[in-house]
């Protein structure tokens, strides 16, 4: 891990791993756990990098930073800023969001995408949900709602340390702050997803409690050409409830 | 010092078992179990007590709460606009208007100036912060709630002192191109402020601000700790020193004939710290912005390692106050009961302890407690124990 980037003025924590095509990952509620196996397995065929978001992880936030517009942005300078001409973007849960959000805008800079139990759009109707409110909802159901087997995956708080519990709590302060209202979605987005133009990949977990595969088949229909594809047996985290089917998957789509 | 009293219109009467089977009795308990004919005879009895009041010359304070059995008060600004009609002489402290949770402070600036001008300018305007369970129910964001709080006091103070046609604001919460209120309010340049709160930051910025600064339920150590901040801030910033004037108290106070009476009829407003404080996690200790990250692991452990976090959080402070006897409320300067000496007695002592405050405010009527058993205490009050704090006058204390 290196906490050393500083892009745009801002003081970034980013994880890199493996070598390979490039990809950028961009983490949902949690940022991406150094140890998560999924990494090591996706690094034999990539080469990673998973920054934290600004306000999240171990990465700053500047006082006048709390929107997905600053975000958007940010990351587009992020693109601008790496060696690679082309990149694949993955965006797990709210990073899906953005990653959608850089594909509308940025098509140059990708050569594929990949939204894996993505945020970012409305899809039902104005009083049915799409996104699980978990700051509104009992932990214990958000934490059922958000696994296949939570017995399994569900953290154990207790276990973690002083220092990855203030990150958990940064984590959830940032998304809160970014979030919040509309609630983990532009409601300017739905009609732009037409301009992604790259190869993209919608993956979802078939058991996601957070936000549902419907959702993420209506996700792909506004996405010209995108493939919808299933994990099975995994929640809204199939990068690590079903890490090699994960991987698997997201091998096989950037050697389409 | 002076006296005001408040009612939060507590609504008790849901079946105990559907309490105890609740996570939460605010924000999420359904509003079936609000029955609209019982909370007619409340509002009717509450608002009786406050005209009880303006007759024995109590101020008064009107609260605001939202979406839960602890207060049916979820608008401000009607139960305001009745009491500026309905009373005639005394005082009204509206606090307040949760302005963090609307969003249009000019409208806000509108009602207050509105009520100020029907009362011929009666009117005082306190600003809470408001948290917890109002932040889900009034879709607000928590993280940065206390931004708008003071951006909003800023535009409401303009909204409310400019009388020279439209002026613009373009803020970083609120915009408003085009401010230009009717009525301006009767006064000028407009009526005093009071803001509430514990921690120690906002309460420099009341400070510096020369707020009337209120404390609720927070005992002489907290109360203390909030007041020197304010002081300390004035310093600070090359200030003038307050008086005791710019103090104020919150503690639920009954009086009786006896101590025995007192202190049993009282013991019936802990109801609003045993059931109605009941908040889950979500809504409260788990609630982003509630707590800065570095206190996450007192927090998310189920068993929290020992060790001290200073300040409490109103969270915390909250969790405190719900399993507290009537004895511990006493002794801890929460409750003040007995007979009219008895509590006169109660809050000098506090007043003692605290360095002086210049307002009482008397949560004076919650859970299960009885229209008459209301009005007894609230006539014993106003002409047994308000004279004699009346004779306490405010001071240059440090």
């Amino acid at each position: 891990m290196s906490a050393g980037d500083v892009i745009g003025g801002i003081e970034l924590e980013v994880v890199r791993r493996g070598a390979g095509r490039p990809v950028l990952l961009l983490h949902g509620a949690q940022t991406v756990d150094p140890r998560a196996p999924f990494l090591e397995m996706l690094g034999h065929h990539a080469e990673i990098i998973a920054p934290s978001h600004p306000g999240f992880g171990r990465s700053a936030r500047p006082a006048d930073f709390e929107t997905v517009y600053d975000l958007v942005h940010f990351y587009l300078d992020f693109l601008e800023a790496l060696p690679h001409e082309k990149v694949t973007l993955i965006g797990l849960s709210f990073g899906g969001w953005l990653a959608a959000e850089l594909a509308v805008k940025c098509r140059h800079r990708l050569d594929g995408l990949v939204l894996v139990d993505a945020f970012g759009i409305k899809v039902s109707d104005r009083e049915t949900p799409d996104i699980l409110d978990v700051f509104n909802t009992s932990p214990q159901e958000v934490q059922r709602r958000s696994w296949h087997d939570p017995a399994t995956w569900a953290p154990d708080l207790d276990a973690l340390s002083d220092d990855e519990l203030v990150i958990r709590a940064r984590n959830w302060e940032a998304l809160c702050l970014y979030g919040w209202n509309p609630y983990m979605y532009n409601p300017q987005l739905k009609r732009w997803l037409q301009r992604i133009t790259v190869p993209t990949l919608v993956l979802w977990g078939s058991s996601d409690g957070i936000v549902k595969p419907s959702y993420g088949r209506g996700y792909s229909s506004l996405i010209p050409g995108s493939r919808f594809e299933l994990i099975e047996r995994a929640g809204h985290h199939p990068e690590i409830e079903q890490a090699r089917a994960f991987v698997d998957t997201v091998v096989k789509f950037m050697n389409r | 010092m002076d006296a005001w009293w408040q009612c939060e219109v507590p609504y008790p009467f849901v079946p105990q078992d559907v309490i105890n089977a609740t996570d939460s009795v605010r924000a999420s308990l359904p509003n079936r179990y609000c029955d609209p004919k019982i909370a007619a005879d409340l509002f009717e009895e509450v608002i009786d007590e406050f005209l009880l009041c303006d007759d024995l010359g109590l101020n008064v304070l009107a609260v605001e709460h939202h979406a839960g059995i602890n207060s049916l008060l979820g608008a401000n600004p009607l139960l305001v606009g009745i009491l500026a009609r309905q009373t005639r002489q005394v005082r009204l402290l509206s606090l307040g208007t949760l302005i963090s949770l609307r969003k249009d402070p000019v409208r806000v600036a509108e009602e207050y100036a509105t009520a100020d001008v029907i009362s011929h300018g009666r009117l005082e305007i306190g600003f809470v912060k408001s948290g917890g369970t109002e932040m889900a129910s009034n879709n607000a964001n928590p993280v940065n709630n206390i931004e708008r709080y003071w951006e909003a006091i800023d535009l409401i103070k303009k909204a409310l002192s400019h009388h020279d046609g439209p002026f613009s604001w373009e803020g970083k919460h609120f915009t408003h191109r085009h401010v230009n209120i009717w009525p301006r309010p009767w006064q000028q340049p407009h009526p005093r402020m009071w803001s509430a709160t514990g921690d120690p930051e906002t309460a420099a910025e009341v400070g510096r601000r020369g707020m009337v600064h209120v404390l609720v339920l927070r005992g002489p150590e907290g109360t203390k700790r909030a007041y020197a901040a304010h002081r300390k801030a004035r310093a600070e910033a090359g200030l003038p020193k307050v008086t005791t004037d710019n103090f104020a108290y919150a503690a639920f106070v009954y009086v009786g004939d006896t101590d025995e009476e007192g202190m049993r009829v009282g013991s019936k407003l802990l109801w609003f710290l045993h059931t109605s404080l009941k908040s889950a996690p979500q809504y409260s200790k788990l609630l982003p912005g509630s707590a800065p990250p570095q206190a996450a692991p007192q927090i998310y452990r189920t068993a929290p390692k020992s060790g001290s976090t200073g300040v409490m959080s109103a969270g915390q402070n909250a969790a405190r106050l719900t399993s507290l006897s009537a004895e511990q409320a006493m002794a801890q300067g929460i409750l003040f009961a007995g007979n009219p000496d008895s509590v006169y007695k109660q809050v000098m002592d506090f007043y003692d302890k605290v360095g002086g405050f210049g307002h009482l405010s008397l949560v004076g009527r919650s859970g299960f407690m009885t229209h008459a058993e209301s009005e007894k205490s609230i006539r014993l009050f106003a002409q047994e124990v308000l004279p004699r704090l009346r004779e306490i006058k405010p001071i240059t204390a440090d």
